[in-house]
């Protein structure tokens, strides 16, 4: 583990403000514009809302996110999208992993084409896959269960492709070598492989879970009752035909980001090279 | 692909194909991908054969349909409107996945530097992710309104003549190409920085050592290795540019003029508002051959620019 | 589910085999007499006035009970469809009336023209025209009226007291109108603004146009266009003189921006209906009148309804529907909600005077309904795509892409085609 001291030699470096700021800092800025938006919004009042072009709201009136919460139950619906999504993220870092790394590493019969069939399933249009993906649901019984929403995503194609191309740059030796040494594939890729692949597993991670959390059309017809709805649902109760209530559906919108935020700054600690690499020659 | 993986030890000691070794092989290959492949193909391949199935049929989406042959696909060759969606799918997709694959790279190696405040810059790129589409497109009609817009504003300020964005057939498409680079940017630039986290240390260091300058172990070691994260990028940024939807729905409605009229908007129409299943699943099964094709050919470009895999 | 049985698996692929064949096979079944569920996309004071009913009902009736689900309007033809496959139908659901043609035809959808026209009691020439035709296709009743709107012309007066213009009067005519218009544009302000994303928005504010010219959309058997006559035409020279011409209309791109803009002093006349009156802010006054007129002071409305989809429901679902669509509890739910009467009786209870008390500004959009709402939108499974042909061509007017004679051609030929079944 030669390079384990490299992060206290590389601590001096901090001192200096880097010239990287000047150019970060406007890509950043172009990337939160939104979400000051929404916050802003989130702290008008509704008649501020209602002009055009807008402007600064002139007071911060928080209590709509004690009214989006009192509304409407937010709360349980922000319990179903975390069942839904971690039951997701789960499934797919399991499942996609194990047949990720077949993929990439094993050749067996019929792989090709399996994983052709695989990407496959990503090429037809969701809108025309949707109504017979409900009959498999009906089928299984799951209709309008939370089911109805965790067993179709538990592994995905985008997971396995995604897999599959990161353990393709896996240095071959490093495989090799436990082989010889008889260990089995299981033990290979538990052991030697997966280690590797923390940033990208933490990609895959941050992005189920992204996805799931944000899916909006299957749930819309995959789910009637309110008691299984998730929180992208439950915020269509801020929207009328005619009229939103825009402070309040920008607050619900703010709370039910939360969540992913939060993954998204633990998981990005992963996204640091993983000091392992080095060290397993 | 899986098996070129193994082209080169496995022409070194060509062994029958039924040994026990590759049985052994061929099993733990199987065992491995079974409970995923269980699972998609319940929810994913069986509903895509449904819809091919669909697609020789005359049905309103719910009642039972009758079989019409091909003519679902006689229909769409000789359909005006299929067509022009076609060349608008195709124009979209030629600007949207090279944009945004250019411009996520140096961003990503720019994030992949240690300086303070990384991750807050990190979070920045995040969140247009984050940022549901109906948020992001309200932001950009607000932005590019082309009477009141900040950013039509802007341009007088300069001196330049106001744009007509959304509202011009002549732009529409290429302000929708710029709002989603700019929400999928995020998505391509976390792959990057992962990939770029995945490169062995050592060969860096190595090529330090070599007396390699900074760019050129860049172009040397690190973008080999990049090739993998490129091609599923190219992949996957087609598949879903080729089946643009949400982003036209939540701003131009496929106008103005069905200048931003993609396919799946043209299918959607045709499944959701003159209800010809088997026209919109026909449509479905052009556009699935279009990507497979797309797909295979990247893969085996990107298979022969693997660093690990060609060596 | 990570083994499934070999009967799984069969039942499976039938699955597949059946998808089609599965509505008819397979019925469907969200509620049963006892308690019902019923789909609604009211929000804010709606959705707090219609819990309340919907809790009356409940109290007085525990062995029909309703179960409001909310679901979103946008979103309930699709979901209503998807309920179809999946199974899970509701028993009633709230539709916008242009989803009937798409729903009939469709074996979930219950013909309630029997149990509408057996019961005198339900009264159904109350209901204004409007909302009858809408819910009628054919000769079969499909949906009971559940809102009735139309367009009228909101002004705001300090836009038009700033530039000297007398507000518009009940027999204003369409130069009046493009003139006051004009003189409301200029420096970065609109006179008008006009819906541009080519949906049924953009059609049905020509439909009234053409209506006032005393045109109409197709021929009376709907078996060809007839919106490119001389009525046609000087719709559309309107709009292209007001767009193109004068640049007195503010053009949205369908994000309803047209209302806060309102709202900014910056655009000055609106079309539009009852449900934009309570999202304009407290410090706008604002007047409402007839739109103006050509031949005619025609308007339009376009009505939303309830329907049934679930056989074994039905009984309740009727009983629940007559009592909240009653002249009493309609008039108690317009109260809250400022929604218009569905009932001309409506306005003979001695609760309607509160009524109008409260929203002034409806009235005018009540006596539209009996006296300018003369005429509906065709109620035929191919009206969308004569919509979206219009759509465009409004479009292309308003852009200044199209002239208006050639655009009308060009509609015309392609909404015969339509209807020609090609």
């Amino acid at each position: 583990m030669t390079t384990m001291d490299a992060p206290a030699a590389r601590r001096l470096r901090f001192r200096r403000p880097s010239p990287l700021h000047l150019i970060l800092l406007p890509i950043a800025l172009v990337m939160v514009t939104p979400l000051l938006w929404m916050v802003l919004l989130s702290v008008s009042t509704e008649a501020e809302t209602r002009r055009f072009p807008p402007g600064l709201p002139s007071g911060i009136e928080w209590h709509n996110y004690s009214d989006a919460l009192h509304d409407a139950p937010l709360g349980h619906w922000l319990g179903n999208s975390a069942i839904v999504s971690v039951s997701c993220v789960i499934g797919n870092l399991v499942f996609c992993s194990l047949a990720g790394y077949a993929f990439a590493r094993i050749r067996f019969l019929g792989s090709r084409a399996l994983f052709v069939a695989v990407l496959a399933t990503l090429m037809v249009p969701f809108q025309i896959v949707m109504l017979p993906m409900l009959i498999m649901v009906r089928t299984l019984g799951l209709t309008d269960t939370l089911g109805a929403l965790i067993v179709p995503n538990l592994a995905t194609a985008f997971g396995i492709f995604l897999l599959r191309q990161f353990f393709m740059t896996v240095p071959r030796e490093l495989e090799e070598a436990a082989r010889i040494d008889g260990a089995s594939r299981l033990r290979i890729l538990f052991q030697v492989m997966l280690p590797l692949m923390r940033p990208t597993l933490a990609t895959l991670a941050v992005l189920t879970f992204l996805q799931t959390w944000n899916d909006f059309l299957w749930p819309l017809i995959a789910v009637q009752s309110p008691e299984h709805m998730t929180v992208q649902l439950g915020l269509q109760t801020f929207q009328g035909s005619h009229t939103t209530n825009w402070p309040r559906l920008m607050a619900g919108t703010v709370i039910s980001q939360l969540p992913v935020f939060v993954l998204f700054f633990v998981a990005q600690r992963f996204f640091v090279r993983s000091v392992a690499t080095a060290g397993l020659k | 692909m899986a098996s070129t993986a193994l082209t080169a030890p496995a022409a070194k000691d060509r062994r029958p194909r039924w040994s026990r070794r590759r049985l052994g092989e061929h099993l733990a290959g199987w065992g491995f991908v079974s409970p995923a492949i269980l699972l998609i193909g319940i929810f994913g391949m069986l509903p895509v054969l449904w819809s091919f199935w669909l697609s020789f049929q005359d049905t309103d989406l719910t009642s039972p349909g009758t079989f019409a042959g091909g003519a679902k696909y006689a229909e769409l060759v000789r359909d005006p409107l299929m067509w022009d969606a076609a060349k608008r799918s195709a124009i979209y997709t030629v600007l949207f996945v090279p944009l945004t694959m250019v411009l996520a790279l140096p961003i990503a190696v720019l994030l992949n530097q240690r300086i303070r405040g990384i991750t807050l810059y990190r979070m920045a790129v995040f969140v247009p992710l984050v940022t549901s589409t109906v948020a992001t497109g309200i932001i950009f009609n607000w932005l590019l309104n082309p009477q009141f817009g900040p950013v039509n504003a802007a341009l007088s300020k300069a001196g330049l003549p106001k744009q007509g964005f959304f509202q011009d057939p002549n732009q529409a498409l290429f302000a929708l190409v710029a709002m989603t680079v700019w929400g999928w940017l995020g998505f391509a630039v976390i792959i990057y920085l992962s990939a770029l986290q995945s490169v062995p240390k050592d060969l860096m260091e190595a090529a330090a050592l070599d007396g390699c300058g900074r760019l050129k172990a860049f172009r040397h070691v690190e973008l080999p290795l990049l090739a993998p994260a490129s091609g599923f990028l190219v992949v996957w940024l087609t598949i879903n540019s080729l089946q643009l939807f949400d982003e036209v729905y939540v701003t131009t409605k496929g106008g103005p003029l069905r200048a931003t009229t993609v396919l799946v908007y043209h299918l959607y129409n045709k499944a959701f508002v003159d209800f010809d299943g088997g026209y919109a699943a026909a449509v479905g099964c052009v556009l699935f051959l279009v990507i497979l094709l797309v797909t295979v050919v990247q893969l085996a470009i990107s298979r022969r620019t693997s660093f690990y895999e060609g060596r | 589910m990570r083994q499934p049985s070999g009967r799984r698996i069969t039942a499976l692929v039938t699955g597949v085999a059946l998808v089609a064949g599965l509505s008819s096979a397979c019925g469907s079944g969200g509620g049963d007499a006892k308690k019902i569920t019923f789909w609604h996309g009211y929000t804010d004071v709606q959705a707090e006035t219609i819990t309340k009913l919907v809790g009356e009902w409940n109290g007085a009736h525990p062995d029909q009970k309703v179960d409001p689900v909310f679901s979103n309007n946008d979103n309930t033809l699709q979901k209503t469809l998807a309920s179809f496959v999946s199974g899970k139908a509701p028993s009633v659901a709230y539709q916008y009336g242009s989803s009937i043609t798409a729903l009939t035809g469709r074996h979930q959808t219950q013909d309630l023209t029997s149990l509408v026209k057996g019961d005198p009691a339900v009264d159904w020439n109350d209901f204004f025209p409007a909302a009858r035709q809408g819910a009628t296709v054919g000769d079969k009743i499909y949906g009971i009226p559940a809102l009735v709107d139309n367009l009228g012309l909101v002004y705001n007066k300090k836009m038009f007291d700033a530039a000297g213009l007398k507000y518009p009067t009940p027999d204003w005519t369409w130069d009046d109108f493009r003139n006051a218009a004009k003189k409301l544009s200029g420096n970065n302000k609109y006179g008008w603004a006009y819906v541009n994303d080519g949906t049924e928005d953009t059609v049905w504010r020509f439909l009234a146009l053409l209506w006032q010219a005393g045109g109409d959309l197709l021929d009376s058997a709907n078996k060809k266009a007839a919106f490119n006559s001389p009525a046609g035409q000087q719709a559309m020279q309107l709009l292209h003189d007001m767009a193109v011409t004068d640049k007195s209309v503010y053009l949205d791109t369908g994000d309803q921006q047209y209302l806060n803009l309102f709202n900014s002093g910056r655009v000055g006349m609106l079309w539009t209906g009852p449900w934009d009156l309570g999202q304009i802010n407290k410090d706008v006054s604002y007047g409402v009148q007839y739109l103006p007129g050509k031949a005619t002071h025609a308007t339009i409305s376009g009505p939303d309804y309830y329907m049934l989809f679930d056989k074994k429901a039905q009984k309740t679902a009727w009983a629940f529907l007559k009592w909240l669509t009653s002249p009493q509890v309609h008039l108690r739910y317009a109260t809250q909600t400022g929604d218009l009467p569905l009932r001309a009786s409506e306005e003979k209870l001695p609760g309607y005077k509160d009524y109008l008390a409260k929203y002034p500004g409806n009235k005018v959009f009540i006596d539209n309904l009996s006296k300018n709402v003369t005429k509906a939108r065709p109620n035929i499974k191919q009206y969308p795509q004569i919509s979206q042909v219009l759509g465009q061509a409004v479009q292309a007017v308003l852009l200044g892409k199209k002239q208006p004679q050639a655009a009308l051609a060009d509609a015309a030929k392609q909404v015969d085609d339509v209807l020609a079944g090609s």
